[in-house]
């Protein structure tokens, strides 16, 4: 609230600066384009009188007026605007490009620039281009509408986030997640809501993210929250709200009781414990969620506000799954001293609850293999509980658990943007971030805890905050004289973060009332078997860097980027990074040769190179310290005391990861930019690659030591296709194609320290029961391999036969780790996005497709659940279909039997709207409604719930393609929505 | 002019601002929360226990926890055996490959075994380094005694390599950060006799609760008694003098003794056993890591003992091995958990354990009741998933046990049956008759029935244990020490190991070579100077 009162201050000297009045004044003005350019020969006219003038070259004018008067602005190539005058002496009008002349302005690093001068890659989305409809973050927003960007959301979970892979895999123990700035400030792409953004600009190759040296590996995402455009005194509210619901996308199809009785007359040797339960349907429901989303928009040519409120109330396809969220934005900005002063205040705050019972990936599980026979509840109204292994009631565990989280966030940032002379900024941007998380877990007496296990209730309470500072300071200087453009950008960065968590457990409770508000109350403290922890962590990141910009005739451009960079998580030796990028274009339609060809509008070709670098996940690698461990503990001198062992293999000579990146690229626009485009085509060589070397024991202690050793590949292509395929006064369709490959190559993976060449890692795990590693990543390989016994049928007891490594059939019982072999890969070896907007009169129509191909996904689903050798667990109704006409007869074993071809094509999202007549109901200036669905058909092969579902990050980013046995489902979303403004 | 001193007083307060930042604008110093920097932490004799204790740790994490050391001894032996339970627990197979003598250089139970040991010998290297050269500093009585506990555990630590993978690399200073050479099996038997012949005078004879589970000059002598005792196996040339002379040592000192009670030795409180002369302790609260009750016993058995944990449901007892004890051998009860369990608090019966069972690996798995479990690290109400029990490492039943064997191997059957008729009176308490053997008694076969077993139960191929030379001694072995983590030891000393079928299991078509682990994959492939173990 303190933000609240701060703005409202703020708008209380406003509204006393405006109360003056005066008689005829001379105006002095500049008018400028988004860019900061001046605009020379903008007209600029008094509303109703005879007065009228324009600019010069550098932009400025003078005009006497009577106030109150409207100043009337126009330029050639520019959206024109009205001004309210009163009083003031000067002013600085922006305009904004006209969309028809294609001047888009492009968000890069530390500001911006005019698409047509742009020598990287750069994708840039703007919000008439946004996914409709129910949009999960950011991120999503922008699913499959830029080539190379796969962006796919894991699970159904509605506290889940999508996840985002640029350009293939480019490390391994670093961060595969794109920078995401907010307005500038490091954020994530949840951090403000989808409504409140006005554009996200993605900047892809090395040459462009070069600026932000050590964290852009991953790409980097440029969010743009919407902005008052206005310079007039006008004030506009926005209401967007829409509501939907949920059903899973596709129902696995498990054995129900009478399939159990059948079998059992059969001979299985199956329980039938009397009941009919359908677990499924148990843990389900039917999810209704909504969101609200107001904004609001005011003030003059100098003072002007947004603030935006949105909140969130969805519901989750599994029982007690949901979260509740609040986010909200002010934004004031105020011009001082004729423009030559700038400031901006924006607090942002985020509060998000859930309290989700017991749901969680176990209790999916419980239900898939719960006796369908089964009862619910026993005799006594309890939970029926049973004793076999790791088996308990799903609606217990739901039911008598709670596990409640707020997560809280403000962001609070400042910039005052100070011009001593016209082509000069000096900024200055400081930003605080402040996090905290705050989560209470406890069970009941009902609880298996407590049924089971004797626990007496457990209760934990855990919290973690964190502060990230930030100061960016930024001189930007841009100066045009005949045909030649420059733009200099020097700038220094310092980030501070610090981390603090801290978890407490107890259990054995008098009572379960106090669920997790009362921790002492349990004895498990005083008999030693409660525990606690608590750590604190810090880094810093400084960085110095500078631009140029040229550009001649906008026919020849030029940037060159450096920066310089030091994070305290390395070495002292290793501390400083410089990361180059130099990248050049040439707009061959500008060329005078090409006047002729009037057909092509826009024909640029680009190259550029950049290198990037990534820091380890964790700090603290490079130290040499120690820690007292209980686990390395010894009962010594009568008594137990804990191990003072090292923290890790120490490396003082840790050091950056850097990634090299050439990409050469097209845009070009045909038709007066009807139809528009780029291609790109890219390759990444990753060198220094941080990873947790296996090291010999001995000499060393531990079996792993963070080191700079390898080296990866990556190479694609990428096409982007924007067509305006019909344009006529009444129907208008816009559609776009993305396209993009990637092939990836471990290319060694070695440290000269060592003399020793690993020839392969291991990634990914099947979990209990199985208990093997999935993947392996060999040097010289793809990553993504999977790393499995070859099945080739089953023998006449229905056991597996697998292929051994001379090639020969065996049987299962035979194989040793030797004879598995790679199959198959998880990674996609191309993506395709199409995305059409269509709008007849007022009916606007959105469709997109996206879909992957070349790539297999193990489906875990199948490997856990389409094996009946277990009586204990429900199955799949397949689990008895025959395999080359015999019954499985197999305990559950990793064979390629269940890694499928995974190619797929969705039907992502269709919307159809409705706009109503401007003002056809008085006050409202915009009226639209909308329905969408979401995620509406998979064209697929596949047979697991959804294939594009799987995850690539975390412990599984070296084992992509992995459709979990216990994740989430995937759902299918239907909207109704309503955008009003007033 | 006002507008320019506005101007100015944003200017300066941009500057100092700016100032401000670039004054720290290159300072990248971490701070650290929650580790303590080797720079600022200077040990003294004050924190010398905290630096001994990771020297032990190893051992507790490896003994009675996952794929451990048990697990590496027994479930590649012929008494206890890991079947497929109706949950799954193939687990990639890993326990056929146990049973079967089929493991490679990636099975991860020999590789954890290297680990704990190499673990231990960095950690030992690391402090006589720091005591050498004075970062730890210490009065000069109490450096040296530090100095000969950290040699005597490393020899002790070698000596698990010497039994299990042989051919490894002396590792002595860790300075050394360059890739180890590998030595011979006999250089690393040679080696660790000399270390303990050097440390032995100086090791302290105390036997307290300061010296319990800390290596002292008793437990070092029962650890040559225990090398000379596998010296024919290790180097080719048997050592049975070398076993009298150090098993008569500790015997003369009588600071130790049998128990009364057999399972005194095992129970959760057997800190007070005397007969223990080095154990791994463990402690539910601070010594965590025995989890060989949860791995052997039915999630059921968990009302049996109120526990605070499910079990998992694995291992058990081999049929064939259940066969030959004498039914009125009271070890046979305190080994195994057998036959109907009782509900802690109702008395209903929950699960009853049969000695049947019919294959390692069966469609759906073997019942979850088949086979008898391990019991004999008794469990007590109220368990969670850490034991509380020490595991005797070298126990005074053994130093007898070992005297007798080399006794039996120079000829003085007699003396031998003396020893062993000994240590089986408390076996025998109702039938004190039973407990004694004669001379005779040990120099015949043993009464195992080695073969393939049938899923029926039958035997076929059988090819017994008439022909085991002191095959009845290896019995008594069994009988005594079954579920100790060595019976595979035994069973190599015997022959047996390589040459006999039990349950699932034939000999290896390189069954000579399979009484060495394999070098771990990992290993080799990190340092080239490693060659694999022959037959890998």
């Amino acid at each position: 609230m303190k933000k609240l009162s701060i703005y409202l201050f703020l708008l209380g000297m406003l509204g006393a600066h405006l109360g003056f009045a005066q008689q005829s004044t001379t105006l002095r003005g500049k008018v400028l384009d988004e860019t900061g350019v001046p605009i020379a020969g903008a007209s600029l006219s008094l509303q109703g009188t005879q007065t009228a003038t324009a600019t010069d070259e550098s932009g400025n004018f003078t005009i006497q007026y009577t106030s109150p008067a409207v100043l009337v602005v126009t330029a050639l190539g520019f959206v024109g605007e009205d001004v309210n005058l009163s009083n003031q002496t000067t002013l600085t009008i922006r305009l904004l490009a006209n969309e028809e002349t294609l001047e888009e302005v492009v968000v890069v690093g530390y500001g911006t620039q005019r698409r047509g001068e742009v020598t990287s890659a750069i994708s840039s989305v703007k919000a008439e281009d946004f996914t409709k409809g129910t949009v999960r973050d950011a991120a999503q927003l922008i699913q499959g509408k830029v080539a190379g960007m796969r962006i796919t959301t894991p699970s159904g979970d509605p506290t889940g986030s999508t996840q985002i892979n640029l350009r293939g895999l480019n490390s391994i123990n670093g961060s595969q997640n794109p920078l995401v700035l907010i307005d500038g400030v490091p954020g994530d792409i949840a951090t403000v809501a989808p409504e409140d953004i006005e554009s996200v600009d993605v900047l892809k190759d090395g040459s462009a993210a070069a600026i932000y040296g050590t964290r852009a590996t991953g790409g980097v995402l440029l969010i743009t929250t919407r902005k008052n455009r206005s310079s007039e005194s006008k004030t506009s509210i926005e209401y967007n709200g829409y509501a939907n619901v949920q059903t899973i996308q596709r129902r696995p199809d498990m054995m129900d009781a009478s399939d159990f009785r059948r079998l059992i007359s059969e001979g299985y040797e199956y329980t039938d414990y009397g009941g009919n339960t359908n677990w499924l349907d148990q843990v389900l429901q039917t999810p209704v969620s909504h969101n609200h989303n107001l904004t609001f928009f005011g003030g003059n040519s100098r003072t002007n506000f947004t603030g935006s409120l949105n909140y969130r109330n969805w519901e989750g396809i599994m029982l007690t799954t949901g979260q509740e969220r609040l986010n909200v934005r002010a934004a004031l900005n105020h011009d001082m001293f004729d423009g030559k002063l700038r400031t901006n205040i924006q607090v942002i705050n985020q509060t998000s609850k859930s309290n989700q019972g017991g749901t969680g990936g176990y209790i999916w599980r419980q239900a898939m293999i719960r006796n369908p026979t089964d009862n619910i509840y026993n005799e006594d109204g309890g939970w029926q509980e049973r004793n076999d292994y790791a088996y308990d009631n799903p609606l217990g565990l739901i039911h008598e658990s709670i596990n409640d989280r707020i997560f809280r966030e403000s962001r609070f940032s400042g910039s005052v943007d100070y011009r001593p002379i016209g082509d000069l900024s000096l900024k200055m941007l400081i930003s605080r971030v402040i996090n905290n998380d705050l989560t209470g877990n406890s069970t009941t007496f009902d609880h298996v805890n407590t049924t089971k296990n004797n626990l007496n209730g457990t209760a934990s309470r855990s919290t973690g905050a964190n502060t990230e500072d930030l100061l960016e300071l930024t001189a930007n200087y841009n100066k045009s004289f005949g045909d030649h453009r420059f733009t200099l950008l020097g700038g220094y960065s310092y980030q501070y973060n610090v981390g603090e968590s801290f978890e407490v457990y107890n259990f054995d409770f008098p009572t379960d009332e106090y669920t997790y508000n009362r921790l002492e109350s349990g004895t498990a403290l005083q008999r030693g078997l409660a525990t606690m922890e608590s750590e604190k962590d810090m880094w810093k990141l400084a960085g110095f860097f500078g631009r140029v910009n040229y550009s001649w005739k906008d026919r020849y451009m030029l940037t060159a980027s450096i920066r310089r960079e030091g994070s305290s998580a390395f070495g002292a030796n290793y501390q400083w990074g410089t990361f180059p990028g130099v990248s050049a274009a040439w707009n061959v339609a500008n060329e005078e040769f090409m006047q002729p060809v009037a057909f092509v509008s826009e024909f640029k070709l680009r190259g550029g190179f950049g290198v990037t670098g990534t820091i380890a996940n964790n700090p603290y690698q490079s130290q040499t310290s120690y820690n007292f461990n209980t686990s390395q503990g010894a009962y010594i001198n009568g008594k137990w005391v804990p191990g003072f062992v090292p923290a890790r293999n120490f490396n003082p000579d840790l050091r950056w990861e850097k990634k090299e990146e050439w990409n050469v690229g097209l845009d070009f626009g045909f038709m007066k930019n009807r139809v528009t485009g780029s291609l790109d085509y890219y390759v990444r060589n990753v060198k220094d690659l941080l990873y947790n070397f296996p090291v010999p024991t001995p000499p060393y202690l531990f079996g792993n030591m963070m080191l700079n050793a390898g080296e990866m590949q990556n190479s694609g292509f990428e096409v982007l296709v924007n067509v305006r395929a019909v344009e006529t006064k009444t129907v208008k369709w816009n559609t776009n194609v993305t396209f993009s490959t990637n092939k990836n190559k471990l290319v060694n993976l070695s440290n000269e320290q060592f003399n020793v060449t690993r020839e392969f890692f291991d990634a990914g795990h099947t979990g209990e029961p199985i208990q093997i590693s999935t993947h392996r990543v060999a040097v010289g390989g793809p990553i993504g391999q999977y790393f499995v016994y070859k099945s080739v049928g089953l023998d006449e007891n229905g056991g597996w036969l697998v292929e051994s490594r001379e090639g020969e059939v065996i049987s299962m019982e035979d194989a040793t780790p030797e004879d598995r072999q790679y199959y198959g890969n998880g990674i996609p070896k191309f993506n395709v996005g199409w995305n059409n907007t269509v709008n007849i009169q007022n009916f606007d129509v959105s469709v997109n497709f996206r879909g992957a191909f070349g790539h297999q996904v193990l489906n875990m689903q199948s490997l856990y659940y389409d094996n009946p050798v277990n009586r204990s667990y429900n199955v799949l109704k397949t689990a008895f279909d025959p395999i080359d006409g015999k019954e499985l007869r197999n305990s559950l074993v990793y064979v390629s039997h269940y890694i499928e071809d995974a190619d797929y094509l969705k039907i992502d999202n269709v919307t159809l709207g409705y706009t109503f007549k401007p003002n056809s109901i008085k006050g409202i200036s915009n009226l639209r409604i909308y329905f969408s669905g979401l995620n509406l058909h998979t064209f697929t092969g596949y047979r697991g719930i959804d294939p594009e579902a799987v995850s690539y990050s975390g412990d599984f980013t070296f084992a992509p393609g992995m459709d979990h046995r216990d994740k989430y489902p995937s759902t299918r979303t239907y909207t109704l929505g309503l955008n009003v403004t007033f | 002019m006002k507008m320019k001193t506005k101007i100015v007083a944003y200017g300066s307060l941009l500057a100092v601002t700016l100032g401000a930042g670039i004054s720290s604008c290159t300072n990248l110093d971490e701070e650290v929360y929650s580790e303590v920097l080797a720079s600022s932490f200077k040990p003294t004799e004050r924190d010398l226990p905290y630096i001994l204790a990771p020297i032990y740790a190893p051992f507790r994490g490896s003994m009675l926890g996952w794929h451990g050391y048990f697990d590496l001894q027994e479930e590649s032996a012929d008494a206890v055996v890991t079947p497929v339970r109706p949950n799954g627990w193939d687990d990639g197979g890993t326990y056929r490959r146990m049973h079967q003598h089929n493991w490679t250089s990636e099975q991860s139970q020999p590789n954890n075994a290297w680990g704990m040991a190499f673990s231990s010998i960095s950690r030992c290297n690391m402090t006589i380094m720091q005591i050498e050269d004075g970062t730890l500093t210490l009065p000069e009585d109490v450096a040296a005694a530090a100095l000969v506990e950290l040699r005597a555990v490393r020899a002790l630590a070698y000596y698990f390599l010497l039994d299990n993978h042989g051919n490894v690399p002396i590792v002595t200073d860790y300075r050394d950060d360059s890739l180890p050479e590998q030595n011979t099996r006999q250089e690393v038997y040679d080696f660790i006799l000399s270390e303990l012949a050097t440390v032995l005078p100086d090791l302290t004879e105390e036997v307290s609760p300061n010296t319990y589970g800390r290596m002292t000059k008793w437990a070092a002598r029962a650890l040559l008694a225990k090398i000379y005792l596998n010296a024919e196996v290790y180097t080719g040339t048997p050592q049975w003098d070398k076993v009298i002379e150090e098993a008569d040592i500790i015997i003369g000192s009588e600071l130790f003794a049998l128990d009364a009670n057999y399972s005194d030795v095992f129970t959760y409180t057997n800190q007070n056993s005397g007969e223990i002369i080095f154990a791994v302790p463990y402690d539910e609260i601070y010594g965590q890591g025995a989890s060989l009750h949860m791995k052997t016993l039915d999630p059921l058995s968990r009302l049996v003992y109120g526990m605070s944990a499910g079990p998992w449901g694995g291992n058990c007892a081999v049929p064939q091995f259940i066969d030959t004890y004498d039914p009125d051998d009271t070890r046979l009860q305190d080994t195994w958990i057998q036959g109907p369990q009782y509900h802690a608090s109702t008395g209903e019966e929950v699960i009853n354990y049969v000695k049947e069972v019919s294959e390692i690996a069966r469609d759906g798995g073997v019942p979850s009741n088949a086979g008898f479990r391990v019991g004999k690290y008794k469990i007590k109400q109220g368990a969670t998933n850490n034991l509380d029990n020490d595991f005797p490492l070298f126990r005074y039943g053994d130093v007898l046990m070992m005297k007798a064997e080399a006794l039996l191997r120079k000829g003085d059957a007699n003396g031998a049956a003396a020893l062993v008729t000994e240590v089986r009176q408390r076996a025998f308490k109702d039938n004190p008759e039973k407990a004694a053997v004669t001379g005779a008694d040990l120099l015949k076969g043993s009464t195992y029935q080695y073969g393939w077993q049938n899923p029926d139960g039958t035997v076929d191929e059988v090819n017994g244990g008439a022909d085991i030379k002191f095959g009845r001694f290896l019995d008594e072995l069994g009988w005594e020490f079954a579920a100790e983590a060595r019976r595979r030891q035994d069973l190599i000393r015997f022959g047996v190991f390589q040459t006999k079928s039990w349950f699932n299991h034939r000999p290896h078509a390189q069954a000579q070579t399979r009484t060495l682990f394999p070098i771990p994959f990992a290993e080799l492939s990190k340092n080239p100077k490693l060659e694999p173990n022959p037959g890998y």
